[in-house]
């Protein structure tokens, strides 16, 4: 009896990756041209997106005081110090870190797309229309962050969304109107970011292409005059910085190696056969050269959406499991859902643990690359599997030098729709003003508070430490 | 396109506004301020601009003190403030037309220096365009200055780029019109291709695109990635799907690599199905003694639940999903449905199938994962197979034909080593094919000079619309060759492609003038670029073939010749545009138009109303649910009014203004939708006076053939079983009957023909609840089947939805906005940008009006010098809240003024607006600007504001001003005067004709005259 293939899928993945060795050095869309090279140590932000909400339950201390308990469960304001108290289970792995993590609950989402999928929308604070283009209403704040710290490639975007491999459409998104592409397997995130290491030939003959056109247009811009002549010699100039960044990233390829992350050979051909578990430290690895070589200060990770296969968990070792019937509390091989859901979670605390240990072992100024740097987690959809925006926790990781009085805390901020409540607006206004961007508000408004006339915009202010007006 | 110095300088004079001599460039940052410069600035503007307090924080007396740049942002501030007659502000002592030109001409003087003049590129934008001044324009007084338009390139708009990458990708969007599906030209959608427009146009109501745009290093980076997606498209998808009829080259040129490909891809399918059948055919009995020995996987054993615990099994579709995802599915199905294995019990055949994951060499993990689906789910895909047993039945084996089968036994005989798994034979006899096939490739010629050639001029043809000139092709074709030595035959097909993309010529638009200059120094357009100016003014295309034709046949080289080209393609009706690609991709389908797209396009854009769909709006407050839907519907059925009154073409712009028909709820065909009104009141007739609400199956099976015979969506007498998410048969009929009765029990006449229950579908038109924007309750709606029709407290687009709302805010009105509109676009005045010391907010009050308190905030001396040119025109859109529903009292939404609290979750016939205390709104209005004095004067509301509006000269030439801007693509200046008289005289002569209009500009000096660009 013969074992029949569905020849369509693998075409499919074929095609995938074929795109992937095709792509060459695409930078992140404008980010090159965004701004000089900041002088002096970068800030980094490290978005990682969860799919299937955070419940403010999982994320709540377990020995909060009575008093404390109270307020949590009424959703009223409250702040305690995490020294003093136990973490939920599934974020013991971050004990010794306490000192720099803040749980911050109480944040609504409801100018974004909630339910299963949020798309776009939750680092951008529109209603996303299940994902079409024309929805995106404005750069998400990950390109805005990383518009303040320009580096190579400006900005990576990786993702572990539906299973998929190669390069592919991502969430963020550069502009209005603008989907970004992300890296969706370690082994393609790996040979896109170190192409002019492992692949120097496609990096030329980009350069060759645009040094033939460049040409071209030289020629143009010496039989014109005026305002034309000077458009002529902008896109040159244009055209000029690209090029320059390829060779620098060349020149610097040397350097670049010293950082090229070692990927096991499961991984190869996007992994089809690499566990969850080794997919996500794979990527981490990747995410974490790709921050140490300066190829770029802001990270997206799409740890996991709804359609990404599941396998290799302890407790379901042998089994696959989706995080869609999860959510719905179907389980596999035996295992409580529960039990399961929480196993993904300490499986994304590993990587943020990895990533922190691992930026603390870099020097940096009189500290360590982690002192410049920001994790969040947070859920993609609010606060269930099938969330309405009501709340949206976050779970901040950040060094020393953050720009923000928020660490060593858990803070439950006023419920929507009673004074004094924040949404993600406020938190990424927050997030812009104590980095440089003197944004007003960022994202939509929320309905509920306008109705209610409350004060919604601008920044967090008691986040705002130094920076507070 | 920036107008060079020498055209500001001519803007400004023909503007009435003298400019500073040229004076001589010193080398020196220190700034000095002539005696008689000075002697005007003491006395008419230190007053208020020196000392610590000086009004907005500008200080002329410090100026000489001030570091380079600080003091050259004062004098640009000064520079704007005298050009727009903004300073001295009214009320206090003028500059006389000496003094003013002193002042003019030392801070032009100094900002040359150091060229650092932000007035220039101002002065182009589109908000700018009203400070030429209006009278002289229309006075005829500059109607013999030769009207023309710099050379110039122009950037492709998001429009074109879409529509670009369509026809080079011989793609189209799919739509329906007149309830068929047709194929649209435009939209942003094509299948497996993602591309990012990098061409977005501002968000601004108004025109939006313009000439002034360059192309930047932003641009460029988004094109790069669009470039290599684009071609790779080509060479992956396109080619080989239309089979060698596109860029028949890249097929040629490709051949060898594809014929291997083909026959890689048919010997892998082949034994990727087969390798067990073939290798027991080679091998015979031996084959099982070659294998390696088989060793089963480990599973988890299952653990019991700890006390508690509950366990929810995922039910048996998600099993099936995870197995075909770990492509297991078919080995599965195959198996059971084999008769040989009938009769197998369980644990054999879960054997039987991990025997054959095994041997072929899948990895342990997806055995696993396969395994623990057929351990918990085996009653269940046994079922699964015995139900549908034919539609999983497997495909028969099919050799491949004898020379390959015979190539694939040999090579099978050859590679296999025993205790190889079937997969490494594959792959060791794909390895090698592929090494052979490669050293025939490296053995087999490049492509020649001809086929390269072929290609540039293929490319060039597809991408570019043009055949290479000899440099290019020359220029290419080295490119191209060495592309091909570097990269090999497809990445540098793929290279080629993105160079083209790449290259500014993509980009921009040309219009240059050629030939001999006339006495004033200006050139026709070239015919070519006639032909693109043309096709562009009209729609998002290149010329069509008839233009091409006339232009390369010299005929597009006489006023007459364009004349018979733009009345051509304005009476086209051969092509259907996509009016609203956000429409499109909200899945609003029914949103097409087959007249000239930008004829349309001029006025969604001048009066702004598609915006209202990304204004962020509660449904809440709108009253009911699907408020994305009813603002689709309503965005299109503003597109489909402006239609009907341009299909009319007569009294264009006083129609627009003062219709009072409109169309709700409808989509444009009366026969249709009487038919559909027809068919709810037969149902309604046959069954209102029967006891419906208490039938039984029985009972409505009675009713058998009248419902076979009219039919009501999912209820099937013959199929009584059937059932949906909303309910049985039974029950779904009498939600129809609630919604039907509810429509026609009060003597309704017609009956609004939505879906007969709220549901998932799209059987009927979407977007019923657009009748709530007119506060048309649902179970009260006399419906007009005929449209448009009028509607009660409505007169013309100012006073539709759609227009209010996209120029509203979230949750309240916005007057000034309104007001600016009206001022700007209807009155040709202007606005001033907001002092950056203002803070434009308008206090809370839970006891007070939205107009009385904007009153407080903005009536003060110092705002009111602005605040007068728009909010006494604002107030009058105050009998119509944010959702644009006509009001007389105005609800105080705060949570202290609630007086009912209605219900959140929406039912058909639910409003869940809350109730709260109100006050009477008043919708008092002054116009004033007409020029007219038997129009300007106060207004009782918007309905006598539109009314008036609809009769002023001012507000028809306001409108043609903006025409000019659209079609132009830059402002007009004072040598476009004649341009705009004809096309005002056009207009009157034609009854009011647009076409008549673009005609007329289409066909005038400033379209059709070029000037080279200055230094």
């Amino acid at each position: 009896m013969a074992n029949r293939r569905d020849p369509n899928r693998r075409d499919f993945v074929k095609a995938s990756l074929l795109g992937a060795s095709a792509m060459a050095l695409a930078p992140s869309f404008h980010q090159v041209f965004a701004a000089p090279l900041a002088a002096g140590i970068p800030k980094r932000f490290v978005f990682i997106r969860k799919s299937s909400g955070i419940r403010p339950l999982e994320i709540a201390l377990r020995d909060f005081s009575a008093k404390d308990r109270a307020l949590d469960e009424k959703k009223l304001p409250l702040e305690v110090d995490l020294h003093k108290h136990e973490l939920p289970s599934w974020l013991r792995g971050l004990d010794e870190l306490k000192e720099h993590m803040t749980i911050l609950q109480g944040l609504s989402a409801k100018m974004s797309e909630n339910v299963h999928y949020s798309f776009s929308s939750v680092m951008g604070c529109f209603k996303s229309n299940r994902n079409t283009l024309s929805a995106i209403k404005r750069a998400t704040i990950d390109f805005e962050l990383a518009k303040l710290f320009p580096s190579p490639f400006g900005h990576v975007e990786l993702s572990f969304a539906a299973g998929r491999m190669g390069i592919v459409s991502g969430y963020s998104a550069p502009a209005p109107q603008t989907r970004n592409y992300c890296y969706a397997d370690p082994d393609t995130a790996r040979s896109e970011l170190f192409k002019s290491v492992l692949n120097p030939e496609a990096v030329n003959s980009d350069n060759d292409m645009l040094s033939f056109l460049q040409s071209k247009e030289g020629l143009k811009a010496s039989g014109i005059k005026g305002h034309e002549r000077r458009r002529q010699e902008a896109q040159i100039e244009s055209i000029d910085a690209i090029r320059d960044r390829n060779k620098k990233l060349i020149e610097i390829s040397g350097s670049l190696a010293k950082h090229l992350p070692e990927l096991a050979p499961v991984h190869a051909d996007g992994g089809p056969d690499a566990s969850t578990p080794e997919k996500q430290a794979a990527m981490t690895d990747v995410l974490i050269a790709a921050l140490k070589a300066g190829l770029t200060n802001v990270v997206t990770y799409t740890i996991d959406d709804l359609g990404t296969p599941i396998t290799g968990l302890p407790g379901n070792e042998t089994d696959r499991v989706g995080i869609h019937p999860l959510g719905h509390d179907e389980a596999f091989g035996g295992v409580p859902a529960w039990m399961t859901r929480e196993q993904i979670r300490i499986s994304h605390v590993n990587q943020i643990k990895t990533i922190v240990e691992k930026l603390k072992q870099v020097p940096e100024g009189n500290g360590t690359m982690f002192d410049n740097t920001m994790i969040m987690y947070f859920p993609e959809n609010g606060e269930t599997h099938h969330g309405i925006g009501l709340e949206s926790p976050f779970l901040i990781m950040a060094g020393n030098n953050c720009a923000l009085d928020i660490a060593g805390r858990y803070i439950r901020l006023p419920f929507l729709g009673t004074e004094g409540h924040k949404t993600l607006g406020n938190w990424y206004t927050t997030l812009l003003n104590a980095h440089g961007n003197p944004i007003e508000h960022y994202g939509d408004l929320d309905l509920e508070m306008a109705r209610k006339k409350l004060h919604q915009t601008g920044p967090i202010e008691q986040f705002m430490g130094s920076f507070a007006s | 396109m920036r107008y060079p110095l020498a055209s500001i300088a001519a803007t400004l004079l023909l503007a009435g506004i003298v400019l500073a001599s040229a004076h001589p460039a010193t080398a020196t940052d220190r700034l000095v301020v002539p005696p008689s410069v000075l002697a005007v600035l003491t006395q008419r503007c230190m007053d208020c601009h020196s000392g610590d307090s000086a009004e907005g924080d500008v200080r002329l007396d410090a100026i000489v003190e001030l570091e380079l740049d600080p003091r050259l942002d004062l004098l640009n501030k000064a520079q704007e403030q005298l050009f727009l007659g903004q300073m001295p502000p009214k009320g206090e002592g003028q500059l006389t037309a000496v003094e003013r030109s002193q002042l003019m001409d030392w801070v032009s003087h100094e900002l040359r220096k150091h060229k650092a003049s932000t007035l220039e590129q101002k002065l182009q934008k589109p908000e700018f365009g009203n400070y030429v001044d209006h009278e002289k324009l229309f006075s005829g007084e500059y109607k013999d200055l030769p009207g023309f338009t710099y050379d110039r390139r122009w950037l492709i708009s998001e429009f074109i780029f879409n529509a670009t990458f369509q026809r080079m990708l011989k793609s189209s969007t799919k739509a329906k019109r007149n309830g068929l599906v047709v194929d649209a030209v435009g939209g942003s959608r094509i299948p497996n291709l993602s591309l990012s427009n990098p061409f977005l146009l501002p968000n601004v109501s108004g025109v939006r695109y313009y000439a002034n745009e360059d192309l930047t290093g932003g641009h460029l980076s988004s094109m790069l990635t669009n470039a290599q997606k684009t071609s790779e498209y080509i060479t992956n998808d396109l080619v080989k799907r239309t089979k060698g009829t596109y860029l028949p080259a890249i097929n040629t040129i490709m051949a060898l690599e594809e014929g291997q490909r083909a026959t890689l891809a048919s010997r892998r399918m082949f034994l990727e199905n087969f390798i067990a059948t073939l290798c027991h055919e080679i091998y015979g009995s031996e084959n099982e003694s070659l294998l390696p020995a088989f060793t089963p996987v480990a599973l988890n054993a299952e653990k019991p639940l700890s006390k508690g615990e509950t366990y929810k099994k995922a039910p048996f579709h998600v099993a099936q999903n995870m197995l075909k995802a770990l492509d297991g599915d078919r080995t599965v199905y195959d198996l059971l449905l084999d008769p040989e294995h009938a009769g197998t019990s369980d644990d054999d055949f879960r054997e039987l199938c991990e025997r054959t994951w095994f041997f072929f060499g899948d990895h342990e993990r997806t055995i696993q994962g396969r395994m623990t689906i057929l351990r918990d789910y085996m009653p269940e895909l046994r079922n699964h197979v015995a139900t549908n047993a034919r539609k999983l039945k497997p495909p028969p084996y099919k050799p491949l034909h004898d020379a390959e089968m015979e190539m694939l036994r040999s090579s099978v005989r050859k590679h296999r080593r025993k205790g190889d798994f079937y997969a490494d034979i594959i792959d060791t006899c794909m390895s090698m094919w592929e090494q052979e096939f490669e050293q025939e490739r490296l053995s087999a010629a490049p492509p020649s000079d001809q086929l390269l050639a072929d290609l540039v001029e293929q490319l060039s043809v597809q991408i570019l619309e043009r055949q290479p000139t000899a440099p290019d092709a020359t220029e290419y074709l080295a490119l191209a060759r060495s592309y091909v030595t570097k990269l090999g035959n497809l990445k540098a097909i793929q290279k080629l492609i993105q160079t083209f993309i790449l290259s500014s010529e993509f980009a921009y638009r040309q219009e240059f003038g050629a030939g001999e200059p006339d006495e004033h120094g200006r050139r026709m357009l070239s015919p070519r670029d006639a032909s693109y100016a043309i096709a562009y003014a009209l729609t998002d295309q290149g010329p069509d073939e008839e233009l091409v034709r006339a232009a390369a046949s010299g005929k597009l080289k006489s006023r007459e010749d364009y004349r018979r080209e733009v009345v051509r393609i304005l009476k086209k009706r051969d092509i259907v545009y996509l009016i609203d690609p956000v429409l499109a991709d909200t899945n609003y389908q029914d949103n097409t138009t087959d007249t000239a797209i930008r004829k349309l396009r001029f006025f969604r854009e001048f009066f702004g109303y598609p915006a209202a769909i990304s204004i962020f709006k509660d449904e809440k407050r709108f009253g009911g649910d699907r408020l994305g839907d009813a603002t689709a519907r309503l965005l299109n059925e503003t597109d489909r009014l402006v239609e009907y009154i341009l299909a009319r073409d007569q009294n264009v712009f006083e129609e627009l203004l003062t219709t009072d028909e409109f169309y709700v709820y409808h989509d444009g065909d009366n026969e249709r939708m009487q038919a559909a009104s027809d068919r709810l009141k037969r149902i309604h007739d046959y069954f209102k006076d029967l006891d419906w609400r208490n039938f039984t199956d029985e009972d409505l099976l009675e009713h058998r053939d009248f419902l076979k015979e009219v039919k009501m969506r999912m209820v099937d007498p013959d199929k009584l079983e059937a059932r949906n998410r909303q309910g049985t048969t039974i029950q779904l009929f009498k939600m129809s009957m609630e919604s039907i009765t509810a429509r026609l029990a009060k003597g309704q006449k017609e009956a609004a023909p939505f879906d007969l229950y709220r549901g998932y579908g799209y059987d009927f038109m979407v977007g019923y609840n657009v009748s709530k924007f007119y506060d048309i309750p649902m179970d009260n709606w006399d419906y007009q089947t005929v449209q448009p029709a009028p509607v009660a407290h409505r007169k013309g687009l100012l006073t539709h939805p759609a227009w209010l709302i996209a120029h509203a805010k979230n949750t309240e009105t916005d007057p000034v906005q309104r007001g600016k509109w009206v001022r700007e676009k209807l009155l040709a005045g202007t606005i001033p940008d907001v002092p950056i010391t203002v803070d434009a907010s308008i206090p809370e009050d839970h006891h007070r009006t939205l107009r009385d308190r904007l009153a407080s905030a903005t009536e003060t001396a110092y705002c009111w010098k602005c605040h007068e040119g728009m909010n006494p025109l604002g107030y009058a859109f105050e009998c119509y809240d944010d959702f644009g529903r006509f009001r007389s009292v105005e609800a105080l939404e705060y949570p202290d003024t609630l007086i009912t609290k209605r219900p959140d979750q929406w039912t058909l016939l639910t409003d869940t607006r809350d109730l709260y205390e109100t006050l009477p709104v008043d919708p008092k209005g002054y116009l004033r600007g007409t020029g007219d004095e038997s129009l300007d004067g106060e207004v009782s509301d918007a309905i006598e504001l539109a009314d008036r509006l609809g009769r002023s000269r001012r507000v028809r030439q306001s409108i043609l001003r903006h025409a000019f801007r659209y079609f132009m693509g830059r402002n007009e200046i004072l040598s476009d005067s004649k341009t705009l008289i004809d096309a005002e005289q056009a207009y009157v002569d034609s009854g009011g004709s647009f076409d008549a209009v673009i005609v007329s500009l289409l066909t005038s000096d400033s379209f059709m005259y070029r000037k080279p660009i200055e230094d």
